[in-house]
């Protein structure tokens, strides 16, 4: 070989690395852009309002000295889940009369005849228009985001301060008849309830009759202040049936009738002296709906759900006057009726204000003067503060009573932007902040002074009492002015995308996939021209059978039922190949054992995916006729508990036996083999120690129990780390020149094998032996059926389709450890492993071995058992190395492609369905785990390549990991069960339980 | 071999593929439109009812040796052909991911014998054990490289059904909640469907073949 000949081809493997690194960065940072696009979060604030918060500090203006007094003494809010606006606004108002329109007669006649006291509002919501997060909204005030950071690690309980909360702790009874997602949401703050269950879509009627039941009898009782009456026949019917239906119609006729008798309730109540003399009546929707029914996103028809209140006593005329910005329209029967238009962002603290309790702390909302205005009491001319220098006339009366109202709201909104600045993870911008911080400060000196002037002139004058009129009017815009330019930071922050890095992340992926393909484009080529021009022809069809399952995999991204039943299709596609290899082995006349065996591991991995998707869907169904229930029940119970218990210690053995053996074997190097064979056997031992002292069926002494428990575990994620740092050691001054490459690249993934394996193996638990069975029959199947392939073929390059066997095989053995891509498929006992208290980083990279030990990490770290050429054609060592080189290079460019090609089309997905209702739920952790593993591949890429650089990056990459987790932890601890529980569970129990086709666009 | 594929010329083979569709039609008939969502273990036991003594008898008929084998040791190959044409169609169903529980086994059962007439039970009947003539059958080679007429009769149908079948497949995770997802029986249209692409196809690669044949020959 001539000299520039072999320089032209060192400098070709050492400009290796640097590619990696190259794609590794651009992988990184395209993911970066994105997800800094896509991830909204907003972190919850566990800090709670107090009724003694305004008076001791000096810190507030003089007119706003303590909460506003209550205003109403009791409310009864009727919640129509899904109450769409053209419900309840008269057909007028619309360019044309719908069939669902004007079935709420009722409450557009009291609109139309008592316009003082009766009024129907536009109630904008925000988006995610889900009823969770939309109670979530209307009880905190705030904006709740899919991931909401927080503290709570399970129950979907709210713990940011909330109106129920306020209500609780400031003695008013509550009473809750309806929709059961309110007792998750406030498990202890109900005096009494009376929920049903809103699983079931289909069924309209089962919450609307209960609180049918109890509704009236409740109006005619005294033990309450506030009465929630949540509806859900309507959301029920628009998901079934759509909105232009039938039993849509007939569910707001029942809603007309139930609305007559309570307000004839309560008219008839509110008598002075009666128990309603001073009650306010809420009709209103959580969101709107499109026509086919289905809700989440922010569409208009969405958004837009209305809210219609009612005060059985009539506030005086000069309520008109607050009134006065809405649009008016005439009614079927010719009276003018008004609408006003409020955010629902306003709706907590209006609440707040009117029933004289503190208000939310993590509110936004700017209470809003036309339904505050609709309460009687408001217009009582009290005494209040110092403004009431001067007798005033009832307009000016209530505008000083809101003005104070207002200082209050701006105070409290102002003191949750400092303490939200303060504590959480990402906050807002500088700038805008500063800009909300002057608006603050000026409406503040403004009141201040305006407060001096009017009461400097005890016995003002005409122009003066003029004057003051004005000033209010002045000091309500200010205080509007910084409420509204907060919300919309607040909303920008919390709400919107971030579309352009959104698209500037997925170019670079799209990049990305492009430089890998064109590389292994370019790469085939080369070792096409130096081998037989013949194997080409050889190799196209292995070729396109792995392309196309490739691209089916990832086309299949683009649904979420495919998503859901991602570990199936993986599954469905692996046995595929198979079934085409054993095809392809009848053909050439000689099935081998590894086809059959491979095929009966696919039926194992098929029904361990079943167990574990049955654990994810409330369908009990499954269950029930897998075999290994059908198994326990020929045992019964008892010894199936026994063989339970025994099983993994039995297969662990093996599996332990398996280890040691290929350990002894593989590994040369003396002190590097007793060490690993040492640090195995205790680590597995630890291992079988540390279940036995967790199984009911010995008894054990409390030390030994303590012991098992918590210091083996801590045993066997020390010899991990220690044997990582040993062979890292070994291999940067151990001499492995002389050994052949072959040798070399088996010592290396042995080594690291062994020093993850019994660390993901307890991880995983009780199933963690059986499933490393599993893998590691998989393994072997392709690693032979690779080696009978490179013999037939007398080729000795890489197989494209075992590659996309390992990475399918990887996909099955995540779903196969009951795992899966939402935020409460996380195993969150697999961080506790060990240890009793939570620590973010610790936990979180606990948690990450665990999700994706056994689909990542290992598959990765073993990669290089495909790339071992077997079947070797040339004699001479040197150009083995080149061939074996060359094709490591190119196993794990394809691997790579493969996580970056998934990765791509996830991100597609993603992005086009970021408004869908499934977005956070499953699209989106789907991402999260697609996301992560390129960067593992590519940096395990670099690993494998560079010498002792290559250990530094290993260490970046534990970092990243770690980074990305603790983002993910904290994100996926509260949004992953409180946001799946009513997500997922109102769109599982729409698109599977009851067969709805709400979902699908 | 090539004087005994002259004597099946295109117009037997088109008549047994069109018995083999008529077969089919009068399954559907009996059953009755739908059935096979309504009721999808009836309708596949008329399947099987109806097309099993067609296509066995027609195969048969069409047997490979006639002279060392008489028809009735070809029926009976064909009849031992569809319970192991069966069990393999099933084993490589299940593998694939079909439900097994007691409530799909009746359905799975006469699935698989479907599946077996239309890819099992033929080429037992023409080829009986013969080896190198299964490779043939199985082999993608006969869409490229001129062979004997059973083997496209056989051939292309087969792949068509298994084809159909592993496509049909694909619609069942999906959130439509429609009847026809579940199993069998989108599998079962889909084998349905691809069966007949199949005929179709062999009958054209016949002819396109003839063609060639008769081209070479002037």
């Amino acid at each position: 070989m001539s000299p520039p000949a072999s320089h032209r081809r060192r400098s070709r493997l050492l400009s290796w690395p640097l590619l990696f690194v190259a794609i590794l960065a651009v992988h990184s940072l395209a993911v970066y852009l994105f997800t800094r696009g896509f991830l909204l979060t907003r972190t919850e604030l566990d800090l709670h309002s107090s009724r003694d918060d305004l008076s001791p500090q000096g810190n507030v203006s003089p007119g706003c000295a303590s909460w506003p007094p209550a205003a109403v003494d009791r409310l009864v809010i009727v919640v129509l889940d899904a109450l769409r606006f053209d419900f309840v606004a008269p057909s007028t108002f619309f360019s044309e009369k719908q069939p669902w329109m004007d079935k709420l007669q009722v409450l557009q006649k009291l609109a139309a005849d008592e316009k003082n006291s009766a009024r129907i509002f536009k109630a904008l919501a925000d988006p995610p228009t889900t009823s969770l997060q939309r109670l979530k909204a209307l009880t905190t005030g705030g904006l709740p985001t899919f991931i909401d950071v927080g503290n709570s690690f399970g129950a979907p309980a709210i713990v940011e301060d909330n109106i129920m909360h306020q209500l609780a702790k400031n003695g008013k009874r509550v009473v809750m008849m309806g929709d059961d997602t309110w007792i998750q949401l406030y498990p202890e703050h109900f005096n009494k309830s009376f929920p049903y269950p809103s699983f079931n879509v289909k069924d309209l009627d089962t919450v609307d009759n209960g609180v049918i039941e109890h509704l009236l009898p409740s109006l005619h009782k005294n033990d309450w202040d506030v009465l929630i009456a949540h509806f859900l026949g309507v959301d029920h019917a628009g998901h079934i049936f759509g909105v232009d239906s039938t039993p849509m119609i007939q569910k707001l006729e029942q809603y007309n009738q139930i609305l007559e008798g309570v307000i004839d309730t309560l008219r008839s109540l509110s008598k002075p002296g009666g128990t309603h003399e001073n009650t306010l009546l809420l009709v209103m929707g959580d969101h709107g709906q499109t026509l086919n029914g289905d809700h989440g996103g922010g569409t208009a028809e969405e958004v837009e759900t209305s809210l219609f209140a009612w005060s059985p006593r009539t506030p005086p005329d000069a309520v008109l006057s607050v009134l006065d910005d809405s649009s008016c329209n005439v009614d079927l029967h010719g009276k003018e009726v008004c609408v006003s238009t409020m955010q629902q962002l306003d709706f907590a603290v209006t609440i707040s204000a009117l029933l004289g309790i503190p208000f939310p702390f993590g509110s936004i909302g700017r209470v809003n003067p036309e339904l505050y205005a609709l309460s009687t009491r408001t217009w009582v001319n009290q005494r209040m503060g110092t403004n009431a220098c001067t007798s005033q006339d009832d307009l000016e009366a209530w505008m000083g009573r809101y003005t104070e109202v207002l200082c209050v709201n701006c105070w409290q909104v102002k003191r949750y932007i400092d303490q939200y600045s303060a504590t959480s993870v990402i906050g807002f911008p500088l700038e805008d902040l500063q800009h909300i911080t002057d608006l603050y400060s000026r409406a503040q000196e403004n009141w201040s002074a305006s407060l001096i002037t009017t009461c400097s002139s005890e016995t003002g004058s005409q122009e003066k009492v003029e004057g003051k009129g004005s000033v209010l009017l002045q000091q309500i815009d200010a205080y509007n002015d910084f409420l509204q330019s907060f919300a919309k930071l607040a909303r920008s922050a919390w709400t919107e995308f971030d579309l352009w890095s959104m698209g500037v992340g997925l170019l670079l992926m799209i990049l990305s996939v492009i430089i890998q393909a064109s590389t292994l484009v370019n790469m085939n080529t080369i070792s096409q021209s130096s081998d037989q021009k013949s194997s080409g022809s050889r190799i196209i069809p292995r070729f396109s059978l792995a392309f196309a399952l490739v691209v089916i995999r990832a086309a299949s991204f683009l649904s979420n039922s495919y998503i859901l039943a991602e570990g199936r299709v993986a599954n469905f596609l692996l046995a595929t190949s198979c079934i085409t290899s054993v095809w392809h082995s009848v053909l050439k006349g000689n099935i081998s054992i590894e086809d059959l065996v491979f095929l009966l591991l696919n039926i194992f991995t098929r029904f361990g995916i079943e167990v574990g998707m049955s654990k994810q869907l409330p369908a009990p169904t499954i269950t029930k006729d897998h075999p290994v229930s059908v198994i326990c029940k020929i045992l019964g119970v008892n010894s199936c508990n026994i063989l339970l218990e025994l099983f993994p210690i039995i297969s662990l053995a093996f599996v332990a036996y398996i280890m040691l053996k290929c350990l002894s074997r593989a590994i040369c190097q003396r002190f590097l083999k007793y060490f690993l064979l040492c640090g195995t056997m205790v680590s597995y031992l630890s291992i079988a120690f540390h279940w036995a002292s967790e199984t009911t069926l010995f008894s054990h002494a409390g030390t030994v129990q303590e012991f098992g428990r918590s210091l083996a575990p801590c045993i066997v994620y020390a010899i991990g780390g220690l044997s990582l740092a040993i062979s890292a050691f070994s291999r940067i001054f151990g001499p492995t020149v002389h050994l052949k490459m072959n040798k070399r690249i088996i010592i290396l993934s042995a080594v690291m094998l062994c020093s993850w394996s019994p660390t993901i193996l307890i991880l995983l638990g009780r199933q963690g032996p059986f499933v490393a069975l599993i893998s590691m029959t998989g393994a072997w199947c392709i690693v032979k059926l690779q080696q009978k392939h490179q013999r037939e073929s007398e080729l000795s390059v890489a197989d494209p389709v075992s590659v996309i066997q390992w990475s399918l095989l990887a996909v099955c053995l995540f779903y196969l450890t009951g795992h899966w891509c939402t935020f409460d498929g996380l195993r969150y006992g697999a961080a506790f492993i060990g240890f009793d208290h939570f620590h973010i980083i610790r936990q979180g990279f606990l948690l990450s071995i665990d999700t994706f030990g056994v689909s990542h990490i290992l598959p990765i770290l073993s990669l290089p058992f495909i790339a071992i050429v077997w079947y070797n054609t040339t004699s001479k060592d040197n150009e083995l190395k080149d061939v074996i080189l060359n094709n490591i290079n190119k196993v794990l460019l394809m691997y790579g492609l493969i996580t970056a090609i998934t990765a791509t089309l996830t991100i597609i997905c993603v992005a086009i369905q970021r408004r869908h209702l499934m977005v956070w739920g499953l699209f989106a952790p789907k991402g999260g785990a697609h996301l992560r593993a390129p960067w593992t591949c590519s940096l395990q890429v670099g690993k494998r390549i560079g010498d002792s650089a290559a250990e530094g990056r290993r260490k970046q990459q534990a970092a990243r990991k770690i980074h990305g987790w603790a983002a993910w932890i904290g994100t996926g601890r509260e949004g992953g069960e409180s946001e799946m529980h009513a997500t997922g569970k109102r769109w599982s129990s729409a698109a599977h339980t009851t067969g709805v086709r709400n979902t699908e666009d | 071999m090539r004087a005994e594929a002259t004597q099946i010329s295109a117009l037997t083979a088109g008549a047994a593929h069109l018995l083999c569709f008529a077969g089919l039609a009068a399954a559907h008939g009996l059953a009755g439109r739908g059935a096979l969502v309504s009721d999808p273990a009836l309708a596949l036991r008329l399947l099987v009812v109806c097309e099993a003594p067609i296509v066995i008898a027609v195969f048969s008929y069409l047997r490979r040796d006639a002279k060392s084998c008489s028809f009735f040791k070809a029926v009976a190959r064909g009849l031992i052909g569809l319970p192991v044409g069966a069990f393999l169609n099933a084993f490589g169903a299940i593998v694939l991911g079909a439900p097994v529980g007691i409530k799909y086994w009746i359905a799975t059962i006469y699935w698989s014998l479907v599946m077996s007439l239309f890819t099992f039970v033929p080429a037992a009947c023409v080829f009986g054990a013969s080896k190198i003539d299964w490779q043939n059958v199985l082999s993608h080679s006969i869409y490229f490289t001129p062979t004997d007429v059973e083997n496209y009769m056989i051939s292309a149908p087969c792949h068509g059904a298994v084809l159909g079948a592993w496509l049909g497949a694909w619609p069942m995770p999906l959130d439509w909640e429609r009847p026809w997802q579940e199993w069998p029986i989108c599998v079962t249209y889909g084998a349905l469907a691809g069966y007949m692409v199949g005929m179709v196809v062999s009958l054209v690669l016949m002819t396109v073949h003839k063609r060639r044949v008769r081209a070479k020959a002037d």
